[in-house]
């Protein structure tokens, strides 16, 4: 049977399917033409009005690790907008409102830091997030472990350093060189003694040929510091004393200033300039 | 002459519940309005009546079959502007008044501020809500929606008014007066096409009638050729006799207060009857013959099929 | 004109749902709650006021176009009255443009109200015009346009919860548009990347209606922009009108 639709009807659903081709690629085309506009963005600016993160923990409804993963997700594009110039203003608040939403979360408390430290420029900040960071997961040795490199690297802190290493050392899953930093630091500090004792711990418990070797080397490093120093301070008598450098490092024995001369971890004897004056170890540390 | 209506083998299948089972409501339906008629469309309810309507309209898209309007193909909206249309169980923006109402519809057809005015002032008149003009049609009553609607079906002056049941619901009076109505639109060359099932009211106006049965029509033609003046049976009333004189001669005796009813169902029957009661000094009360009513015809098509 | 008697009509009947004047209230609320909050701030008060006020006129905005937009023809079709009108010599798409024209106006009215009050509550703490603040506005206005126009398209078909669910859902990818761009860049080259860049560009970029920021922060907004953005509003607008009437046109009303 013919079929009750008159041709007029067909061409006019033909019609309005062309019409919404035709839309839609106008707007498709459209859209690639206002994304090459670029706009000065401040995205989420308002994230200011937020109140306290102890607040928003109870305002998400139990959702709080999702506002966590959310804010977090955002603020990694807001920090990657360079043209952002205030962008850091917020840094602190930010990272304080994700790590009160979801505070065993570990990302944000490395990135925040990193971000602080490595682009904002303000360690203080970047200790700030890792100290609340540990402070809410005291069995993580990530926090303080970072917080033990930007000491190092960035302040040359060395005191610092050997805190926060000394802290997580000793925490589960932290890597085993982090008690040779600690001992790295000890030393760069100044503290021969204590860096001394623990690299010999080091060297005794060993679970390899090359970590021995590493902490042999380091102690003969710590031990040249030791023996260096002692025989400096002695010829420095020498000279106070006599009036010049000892000839040679026997004459601190024969005048009775050391009892004996200390020979470095390999058994060799110092490299002395009497012009000088400079005592230093015979072989380098790493090249033994 | 054109027909108003031509339908010719109109089908529709409907996809019901919620697993897609096709149900065929109308399984090819032909018929055709002539021009200035009334036209009955009677059935049992869920034989397609609706259904048909609204493919004429335009509210449903047919699966087959053609229909035409006053010779125009009937999918159009110019076919349409000839066109007016009551709904069974109207329901209206009830937040407009009646004029307000009128004045939109008016609007619609592109008429203009005067001519609307003019019409709704007219069409108020007519079906009687000259004093409810101003009042809202949430506070109509049942009767008052059924005559604003069909002022509303008349606002653009159609040639082919089409009423889907007009007289549910009505009271006798109500009923009268859309009857009138109705006949009144005939007289002015309008062609009325409507369904009821108020089988009377059908018998009282129509010209022509179809019934729809199951999907299809069973029977259609002018009523005077459906409903034959053919005599079922002849009901008398005597007095002054007792019932069992009449035994073997009449069926169906039955006596009450002193009257006998007689139901009489062969016509040569009657006159010997008449003879008895002219014999033994009986009274004939009453004398009617019964002839086939289209209640008749509609009970037996419906149960026939 | 058939379209501007049903666009009437939708106006007359849009204006008695007490849902508008019950957001209408709370945007009202807010907008002047944000002079008291603005006390507890430090430093640049007037902030708070306008990224309240804008905030407030674009949500309330939204939920105004969603809330009426997805019952309206709902009602028609489920209360029947649709019966009387689509039988007269009216094409279905003057219907659907009738509907959504009548909508377009109504939010036009409370636009311009909850921006009376917020503007009026600005001049009197800056006591200067902010000429600015009508760009983002009429901005918003044009989404609220887009967001209409998807409203009356679900409506066409669907229930009113699921239409506002599906509009509401239609208004937060349109927000999230810069994550999927995000996501493309970190995506290999290959199919699934092809299909995700046909995705981000036909799925709707409403940031590009979005001149808050910019008109709160003083920022400058370069001029090409203001053409594209109105544009490609426009045709997106048409677009889901032109499939409002596709899907509508072909429909039974049983």
């Amino acid at each position: 049977m013919i079929r009750n639709t008159s041709p007029a009807k067909g061409s006019a659903a033909f019609l309005l399917v062309i019409f919404l081709l035709a839309t839609c690629a106008s707007f498709m085309a459209l859209k690639v033409k206002t994304d090459t506009i670029v706009r000065k963005r401040v995205p989420g600016s308002s994230i200011i009005y937020i109140p306290s993160g102890k607040f928003l923990r109870y305002a998400t409804f139990g959702y709080s690790a999702l506002a966590a993963d959310a804010i977090y997700l955002w603020a990694i594009q807001y920090y990657s907008t360079p043209t952002i110039d205030d962008r850091f203003n917020y840094l602190d608040h930010i990272f304080a409102i994700i790590s009160d939403l979801d505070p065993t979360y570990t990302d944000p408390y490395e990135t925040g830091a990193l971000i602080a430290s490595a682009e904002a420029g303000d360690t203080g900040l970047a200790f700030k997030i890792l100290d609340n960071g540990a402070a809410k997961n005291p069995g993580q040795w990530l926090f303080p472990f970072e917080a033990g490199h930007i000491a190092m690297m960035n302040l040359k802190n060395y005191d610092l350093a050997m805190q926060y290493f000394k802290k997580c050392m000793d925490l589960p899953g932290a890597p085993d060189f982090t008690k040779r930093l600690y001992a790295n630091a000890l030393y760069k500090k100044g503290d021969n003694e204590t860096s001394w004792q623990t690299w010999l711990e080091i060297y005794n418990t060993a679970p390899d040929e090359r970590t021995k070797k590493i902490a042999s080397n380091h102690l003969y490093q710590v031990k040249s510091a030791m023996d260096t120093g002692r025989l400096k301070e002695a010829v420095g008598k020498f000279r106070e004393r006599y009036g010049r450098f000892p000839a040679e490092l026997e004459d601190l024995v024969r005048s009775r200033l050391l009892g004996k001369l200390p020979k470095d971890l390999d058994g060799q004897d110092y490299v002395y300039d009497p012009k000088s004056g400079d005592v230093k170890a015979a072989t380098i540390p790493w090249k033994r | 002459m054109t027909d108003a209506i031509r339908i010719e083998n109109l089908k529709k299948s409907f996809r019901l519940g919620f697993i897609p089972k096709m149900k065929e409501i109308l399984k090819g339906i032909s018929l055709s309005v002539k021009e200035g008629e009334i036209f009955g469309y009677l059935g049992p309810n869920g034989a397609g009546k609706t259904t048909t309507i609204k493919c004429v309209l335009g509210l449903i898209y047919p699966d087959a079959g053609t229909i035409e309007i006053f010779g125009q193909p009937h999918g159009t909206a110019r076919a349409r502007q000839a066109l007016g249309f009551l709904p069974e169980n109207p329901y209206f923006y009830d937040y407009l008044t009646a004029r307000e109402f009128l004045t939109f519809y008016g609007d619609l057809f592109g008429l203009g501020r005067k001519e609307t005015g003019e019409r709704t002032g007219r069409l108020l008149k007519l079906v009687g809500l000259e004093r409810a003009a101003g009042l809202q049609l949430r506070k109509f009553s049942r009767g008052m929606l059924q005559r604003i609607g069909l002022a509303q079906a008349l606002i653009n002056d159609p040639k082919l008014v089409i009423l889907d049941e007009p007289l549910g619901g009505l009271d006798p009076l109500g009923r009268k007066e859309i009857r009138d109505i109705i006949v009144r639109f005939k007289q002015e060359g309008k062609t009325v096409f409507f369904t009821s099932h108020i089988l009377q009211d059908i018998e009282m106006i129509c010209d022509h009638v179809a019934i729809i049965v199951g999907g299809r029509v069973v029977k259609q033609g002018a009523l005077q050729d459906l409903v034959s003046e053919k005599v079922l049976f002849t009901e008398m009333t005597v007095s002054g006799l007792p019932p069992e004189a009449f035994r073997g001669l009449g069926e169906s005796v039955s006596a009450q207060g002193g009257r006998v009813l007689l139901k009489i169902l062969e016509e040569n029957r009657v006159d010997d009857i008449l003879a008895l009661v002219r014999e033994r000094k009986g009274k004939v009360i009453s004398l009617s013959p019964r002839t086939e009513t289209l209640e008749d015809i509609f009970v037996e098509t419906v149960t026939g099929t | 004109m058939k379209i501007t008697a049903i666009a009437g009509i939708t106006f007359k009947e849009a204006k008695r749902d007490r849902i508008l004047y019950l957001l209408f209230f709370f945007a009202a609320v807010a907008i002047i709650t944000s002079r008291v909050l603005a006390i507890l701030t430090v430093g640049d008060r007037v902030k708070i006021i306008k990224d309240v006020g804008l905030a407030s006129i674009s949500i309330f905005g939204v939920l105004m176009a969603v809330l009426i937009g997805t019952s309206l023809v709902y009602k028609e079709i489920d209360k029947k009255t649709i019966f009387t009108l689509l039988s007269k010599p009216l094409h279905r798409a003057q219907f659907i443009l009738g509907k959504f024209l009548g909508l377009v106006l109504t939010l036009f009215v409370m636009t311009v109200l909850m921006s009376l009050i917020f503007l009026v509550l600005l001049y009197f703490h800056t006591f200067k015009v902010e000429w600015t603040m009508l760009v983002a506005i009429a901005y918003i206005f044009l989404e609220l346009v887009l967001i209409t126009a998807v409203a009356i398209f679900f409506s066409s078909f669907s229930t009113p919860i699921l239409s506002s669910i599906f509009s509401l859902a239609f208004t937060l990818i349109g927000h999230l548009s810069w994550g999927l761009e995000l996501l493309i860049k970190k995506m290999r080259a290959g199919a699934g990347r092809s299909a995700a860049q046909f995705f981000y560009l036909f799925l709707p970029d409403l940031e590009n209606f979005n001149f808050k920021t910019e008109v709160v922060h003083g920022l400058p907004i370069p001029a090409g922009i203001y053409l594209y953005s109105f544009l490609y509003g426009i045709f997106y607008t048409a677009f889901i009108l032109g499939l409002t009437i596709l899907v509508f046109r072909r429909r039974d009303f049983i």
